[in-house]
């Protein structure tokens, strides 16, 4: 069951992301959490990672501000220096050829971030409530995405009273009700969700929904319920494909 | 009312409709109508229970034994075809404002333009037709006479909640500011990474002079530039560029 994992593949690929050399972390807290041998990855693969386990995963994953921040002040860096050499007429006909290499690059990596930032703007609007009322989830958004989640969560409130709760008589106006046989009507994430799990290197026994360990080894792909590897996405011993 | 219908057949109407409109992919005119018939359907289901409730109370003979009251059977159907109704209710609101969130980002979240929008379609053909129809077309079908009043209240304040978002995004505690907007424009398209720096557009409606990397162009109808993508992707969600 074993396969090359995107990260690989990109990796065994022409060698195109020199531009992102890896030696400038500031030693954030995240750091000591990601495995001996994924240090190794460039910024640019990590967000790849974060961004398709983002995209997979039915919860919301915690936020990667620190990488974000640093690739944008990358991207940011880049764009002056081909600004510059874009200025400079002695550059030479290589050298526009690089530059325009550099440029669809960052365009590259901007889509990535886009997509990952409006793949959790997707969730956090789709869990608006549920994340309102519960404190635990706010740990993994950052504050600009809470106080969306709290206003959109406001929003469609207001929007449902305006409609149709106000017009309702007295006893059926609630916006929370819990009536046997029926799903409750604030909308939570499905974490039996099955989803497909490549593990990044030999992981701790985890336990099956039918009670049975099972234990993964490096480079194993298993398709489980979310719930099952959620633990160890969030260490990043695996990874969803 | 009419007898000869049951309870909820007007809430399964109004899922029809939204129904209809998801496999048509075209944005219905809200019914005030039948959500107004619906809930004057609550008040009467709930004129109802009170009625029975009342009954009960009244009459604590009629129960042959203590927990086998014979008006609660009567209270347990309407109780149950309320709380249908209000789902009814709440899901048809909440499929219409999904919906319109997804055309205002596909708009790339000019407000104005989505509520001149003629409904259904892509943006693409959408723009051609506005551009078809030229100044004189005011057509009455516009995507803002198919709304209520509150969802053009929600589709501002959704608006500016993520004005709000983009400019303090990601500046609280990753290091600094980072200024999210300037570099990253959240409203552009995510459906296919970007190839190539330039692309060919053609100027499908007079947008005015646009600065981009190579100057200020000035895009006239009919025209076609060689620009970098990154400058006029915008224009192109919007409907006032092709892309060739």
């Amino acid at each position: 069951m074993a396969g090359p994992s995107f990260i690989d593949r990109a990796r065994s690929a022409a060698d195109d992301d020199d531009d992102f050399p890896i030696g400038d972390f500031p030693g954030g807290g995240r750091q000591t959490i990601i495995p001996q041998d994924l240090a190794e990855e460039t910024p640019f693969q990590q967000l790849i990672r974060h961004w398709m386990n983002e995209r997979h995963a039915p919860d919301i994953l915690p936020g990667q501000e620190m990488l974000l921040g640093r690739l944008l002040d990358h991207i940011r860096k880049q764009s002056s220096d081909v600004e510059l050499l874009r200025a400079d007429p002695d550059s030479s006909e290589e050298e526009h050829f690089r530059i325009m290499l550099v440029q669809t690059e960052v365009e590259r990596v901007k889509f990535v971030i886009r997509s990952y930032i409006r793949t959790r703007l997707h969730k956090i609007e789709k869990y608006a409530k549920y994340i309102s009322a519960n404190p635990e989830i706010h740990e993994k958004l950052s504050k600009a995405e809470l106080d969306h989640a709290r206003r959109y969560a406001r929003l469609v409130d207001y929007h449902f009273n305006q409609s149709v709760l106000q017009s309702l008589p007295e006893q059926q106006r609630s916006s929370e009700e819990n009536v046997p046989f029926m799903p409750p009507m604030t909308a939570q994430p499905d974490k039996l969700r099955p989803v497909f799990a490549h593990a990044l290197q030999d992981c701790p026994p985890m336990r099956l929904p039918d009670g049975t360990m099972s234990e993964m080894q490096k480079g194993q792909i298993v398709l489980v319920p979310f719930y099952v590897v959620e633990q160890l996405l969030l260490r990043g011993e695996v990874e969803l494909v | 009312m009419n007898n000869a219908s049951q309870y909820g057949d007007l809430a399964t109407q109004l899922l029809t409709e939204s129904r209809r409109s998801t496999a048509t992919n075209t944005l219905l005119k809200y019914n005030d109508v039948l959500v107004r018939a619906i809930i004057r359907e609550q008040r009467d289901l709930e004129a109802r229970i009170e009625a029975a409730l009342a009954r009960s109370a009244e009459n604590p003979a009629d129960a042959p034994e203590p927990g086998k009251d014979p008006y609660m059977s009567t209270i347990l159907l309407y109780q149950t075809a309320i709380f249908r109704n209000k789902r009814c209710l709440l899901a048809y609101h909440h499929h219409r404002i999904e919906f319109l969130k997804d055309l205002y980002w596909s708009v790339g979240g000019a407000l104005p333009l989505l509520l001149a929008l003629p409904p259904g379609g892509t943006h693409a053909n959408a723009g051609a037709q506005a551009g078809g129809a030229g100044a004189a077309g005011a057509a009455p079908q516009d995507v803002r006479s198919k709304l209520s009043p509150h969802e053009v209240d929600f589709l501002r304040s959704y608006a500016a909640s993520l004005l709000t978002l983009r400019t303090e995004a990601f500046s609280s505690d990753a290091g600094g500011a980072v200024g999210l907007t300037e570099d990253i424009d959240l409203l552009a398209p995510i459906s296919h990474p970007p190839k190539d720096l330039q692309v060919h557009v053609r100027v499908v409606r007079d947008c005015g002079v646009v600065h981009t990397e190579l100057g200020a162009i000035d895009f006239k109808r009919g025209h076609r530039f060689l620009v970098r993508r990154s400058d006029i992707e915008h224009l192109i969600v919007q409907g006032y560029l092709e892309e060739l």
